[in-house]
């Protein structure tokens, strides 16, 4: 009684909306609506078919029903989520399973979304051996200086898909020796082919990409992407080094 | 951690089924089935009608409570609607409007 939490008990169900400004933890089941400032946390033994606005939620049992969150979800090994995902930040751990769409909000956002949104539906969907690369991903970023270089790619050309995003790390270095040139100007002078310059460096860093299946896939489209950059992309250029700084 | 507790800052709109124990410092609103104790603490306001085993009202409760077991109001309660319940106890101190069945 001491500890100020709200707690939905195992044998236990609310049906209803049910609102605060508190943490709550659901053993049991909710059918309805969950409106918090703070965090739900869905133990393993949880249901809730609701949807949910909260600040962060943490789910390790069963959620069918969208979820809304103003700072972070997280899917844990245990946690299984049928519904649409509205959150900054979206974790999924591996041994999760997730159907929905996500909305991580506008690119233009925090940096660290970025690298990871668009991998993850590809690798979930189609190749289950990259989920370790998708674990990587997240680990990495928080950091940095990592995804910094997988960023451009992934949002400016194809926002949408993960697969040129994937393959375009190994794109650089043998299509255009000039590109990999280039680099150092990291944009500011370099706009022969400023879309090129950063990733030809964290290059060699990634040698994961050319090694992965899909790999030999979608190097024909950024081929193709290869030829085109050099006059047009200025603009991207420009975005990139907004964001950056 | 297997009974359910509801915070003081939580409103509940709705139904609240269960067979374990319930405690509430916050607001539900509506139905409260249990097979259980309830008990609904100083802060805790409940406009429901109540089915339970026990209630131990220290707060607030307006609303029909039927109990299997017993009914009791401390001393700090305050409770309007009917009570059926074979035990009833009203501490003195209690705020007590309705009904009182206890199946004679």
């Amino acid at each position: 009684m001491s500890e100020i939490m709200t707690v939905v008990g195992e044998r236990s169900v609310v049906k209803g909306s049910l609102q605060g400004d508190e943490d709550l933890t659901v053993f049991g089941r909710v059918e309805g609506g969950i409106n918090l400032t703070k965090t739900l946390i869905i133990e393993p033994s949880g249901i809730v078919l609701a949807d949910i606005e909260v600040r962060d939620a943490i789910v390790s049992g069963v959620v069918v029903g969208n979820i809304k969150a103003s700072n972070s979800v997280q899917i844990t090994e245990e946690g299984r989520v049928v519904g649409d995902i509205s959150a900054p930040r979206f974790i999924i751990v591996d041994g999760a399973s997730f159907k929905g769409n996500v909305d991580m909000g506008g690119f233009e956002t925090s940096s660290g979304e970025l690298p990871v949104a668009p991998p993850r539906p590809a690798s979930r969907s189609v190749r289950p051996a990259s989920v370790g690369a998708r674990a990587a991903a997240q680990a990495a970023r928080p950091a940095p200086a990592k995804p910094e270089p997988q960023r451009p790619e992934a949002a400016r050309p194809a926002p949408a898909k993960a697969e040129p995003a994937k393959a375009e790390p190994a794109r650089p270095e043998p299509a255009r020796p000039e590109l990999a040139k280039a680099p150092s100007g990291k944009g500011a002078s370099a706009k022969p082919a400023p879309a090129k310059p950063a990733p030809a460096k964290p290059a060699p860093a990634r040698p994961q990409a050319p090694a992965r299946p899909g790999g030999s896939k979608a190097q024909t489209p950024s081929a193709r992407e290869a030829r085109q950059p050099p006059k047009p992309p200025k603009m991207p250029a420009g975005k990139r080094k907004v964001q950056r700084r | 951690m297997a009974n359910t507790i509801i915070g003081s800052s939580i409103v509940i709109d709705g139904e609240i089924l269960g067979e374990e124990d319930l405690t509430i410092q916050g607001t539900v609103k509506g139905k409260i089935t249990l097979k259980e104790n309830l008990y609904v603490e100083n802060s805790g306001v409940v406009e429901a009608n109540i089915e339970t085993q026990t209630v131990t009202i220290s707060g607030q409760v307006t609303g029909n409570i039927a109990a299997s077991d017993k009914v009791e109001i401390k001393s700090d309660g305050r409770m309007v609607g009917d009570i059926k319940a074979p035990r009833i106890l009203i501490a003195d101190g209690a705020i007590f409007k309705g009904s009182v069945d206890m199946d004679i």
